[in-house]
């Protein structure tokens, strides 16, 4: 790189860096002002003053990579664009491409199979762990119970994705070596389209079973006693305890994991994208992996914007059926 | 401990619950155990027998001399070092700004924070993608951190603000004490359960993180511990110790603090999701 290109990038940066400092001091200016003497004010004046000075800097941050970003999609989605070029309108094209493309339909149709499957799955196992750790071991075992599972929740799901990867290969992997136990043949996980789709959904389970089983669990410490001695003076099994108490108590918490899972299954990337890529073939093909694909590999970000803004709309829906159960609840 | 909510189950029963949740238990973590194992040995099957066992840490050497994982994991630890650092200083400060602050627009602006709470990251990837490029951010550790602060930590202090009484903050200011030191010396005192959850939180968060780093960073320089894991299984297809001791490296520090902080932990990571 010749000298006079490094000096032209190097002025480039300066020139950024400045800025972004003259926008923060800009915004600093009152404060500044105020010090110096160049007004006054009153007590009340003086503490909104200091109200803004608290939130602004977090406020910055929020107003460059959230509620700007926001605009910014919908505005690329309307538009072609590759990063190097500035995007240029396109109108509801991108809309019209996606409705014929069968990646979305097989992304769609993925993401909402993993949640079909994955949401059910964790939040019926956690449930039933929490309410037998909490029915007969609030000691020690039951402590270590909890530990042990919420393991997997810390680790990473790259991690995770690349043990489990390990684990269900057929040369040995460790879940086809159990199931050989059992006189199962060896069963091609990740390889086969029937199998890779469900295989990430167990995986996903295993790593966020911990998680709601935690919250479950704190849910049913708050579940007064007296319910269940009431229940016991009439004779209830456990098991009638569990489903006439325990459960419908839970419901607002139930409704919380549930949508959180869907929330979460809406967004999965991570455990794709280490473990299958997407494939084989369509197979595991998420709509969060799709967007990332068609912006990053393919350059296309208008039309990656316009998918996204898709996402978008649906998890708005999901959160707003959450509110709307909450509010049922209160 | 709370017999009257004890079931009537047998000791037979009860016997045979525990082996059923020590089953589940050895499910979610047997696997890790695998993975360590599996990092001290050299064959090219993933067929583990004992035998293979050696303990000269082989892999990790190779891991650390192959790859970029050292300084990755250097990256790591600046980038979520940094993250909670910033999410706490500036979540605390917003939090504080808005519960005992009155000024004009005060309810609409935190009600903006908790609507972009709804906003998951995956939506904006690409303009954020651009506005970093745009602003020269790429490859930075700013970029890293900066992305993980967002609204739910101001949400998370803002519920605990309660905890500080008004009256003792009007009597600090009464006193003369200068504005910035009844933060420093009597709000963030008070809130420090809170932090501890908000820190705990930040750090898993950033450390595996993922989708991020995969689009900011363009300069294997600047790899974090997910991306080279998720490069290392590419590179080395079959050198299952090797990927398994990358992968323990990338898991040993939040172990070890879960280990040592396991209540906070619970609390900081699965009760924080309880949010909006």
């Amino acid at each position: 790189m010749s000298a006079a290109h490094m000096f032209v990038e190097y002025a480039a940066d300066l020139y950024r860096s400045c800025l972004l400092t003259a926008a923060y001091f800009t915004s600093l200016a009152p404060a500044i002002f105020y010090r110096k003497g160049v007004f006054h004010l009153n007590a009340k004046n003086k503490d909104a003053l200091y109200g803004y000075l608290y939130i602004l800097p977090s406020f910055l941050l929020l107003l460059i990579f959230s509620i700007i970003p926001i605009f910014l999609s919908v505005y690329f989605s309307f538009t072609e664009y590759n990063v190097i070029q500035s995007p240029t309108w396109v109108g509801l094209n991108n809309y019209i491409r996606m409705l014929k493309d069968p990646f979305v339909t097989a992304a769609l149709k993925n993401t909402v199979i993993y949640t079909l499957i994955s949401v059910p799955l964790q939040t019926i196992l956690s449930l039933v762990i929490a309410a037998l750790i909490a029915g007969e071991f609030r000691n020690t075992y039951g402590n270590f119970l909890k530990s042990a599972m919420f393991v997997p929740v810390i680790s990473s799901a790259i991690l995770v994705g690349t043990l489990w990867g390990l684990m269900l290969t057929t040369d040995g992997g460790l879940i086809n070596n159990v199931l050989a136990l059992f006189g199962i043949g060896q069963i091609n996980w990740l390889g086969s389209i029937k199998t890779s789709l469900i295989s990430v959904c167990i995986t996903a389970v295993w790593k966020n079973i911990g998680y709601f089983l935690v919250i479950f669990y704190a849910g049913i410490l708050d579940i007064p006693s007296s319910h269940y001695e009431a229940s016991k003076v009439d004779g209830a099994s456990g098991w009638q305890q569990f489903w006439y108490i325990t459960i419908p108590q839970l419901k607002p918490i139930t409704y919380l994991v549930i949508t959180l899972g869907m929330i979460w299954s809406f967004q999965v990337f991570d455990l794709v994208y280490v473990m299958t890529g997407g494939g084989p073939g369509k197979s595991t093909t998420t709509l969060v992996l799709y967007i990332y694909t068609t912006a990053f590999r393919e350059y296309s970000m208008g039309y990656a914007s316009s998918i996204a803004f898709l996402m978008f709309i649906v998890i708005i829906l999901l959160n707003s059926l959450q509110n709307l159960l909450f509010r049922e609840r209160n | 401990m709370n017999t009257r909510l004890r079931s009537p189950l047998d000791k037979a029963g009860r016997i045979l619950l525990a082996a059923f949740l020590l089953f589940c238990a050895l499910f979610a973590f047997i696997p890790f155990v695998y993975m360590f194992l599996l990092s001290l040995t050299q064959s090219k099957s993933l067929y583990f027998n004992m035998g293979d066992l050696s303990f000269d840490f082989l892999n990790y050497l190779r891991v650390f001399r192959n790859t970029n994982f050292l300084s990755a994991l250097k990256n790591s630890m600046i980038v979520t070092g940094s993250a909670c650092i910033l999410n706490c200083v500036l979540s605390s400060m917003a939090a504080y700004g808005f519960a005992k602050k009155k000024f004009p627009g005060n309810r609409l602006l935190f009600r903006i924070y908790l609507t972009t709470l709804m906003i998951p990251g995956q939506v904006t990837l690409i303009p954020v993608f651009a506005i970093m490029k745009n602003i020269g951010l790429l490859n930075t550790y700013p970029a890293l951190s900066l992305i993980i602060v967002n609204a739910f930590g101001v949400f998370l202090i803002h519920q605990f603000m309660e905890n500080v009484p008004d009256e003792l903050l009007e009597a600090a200011k009464i006193d003369g004490c200068p504005e910035f030191q009844i933060f420093f010396r009597i709000v963030i005192p008070l809130i420090r359960p809170v932090l501890v959850s908000l820190t705990i939180f930040t750090f898993i968060t950033s450390w595996n993180d993922f989708i991020w780093p995969l689009v900011i960073v363009t300069n294997s320089k600047m790899n974090t511990l997910t991306l080279e894991l998720s490069l290392l299984k590419g590179q080395f297809a079959t050198n299952y110790g090797l990927v398994m001791a990358g992968s323990t490296l990338s898991f040993i520090f939040p172990f070890i603090l879960y280990i040592l902080l396991q209540k906070q932990f619970v609390e900081g990571i699965a009760l924080s999701g309880i949010k909006g």
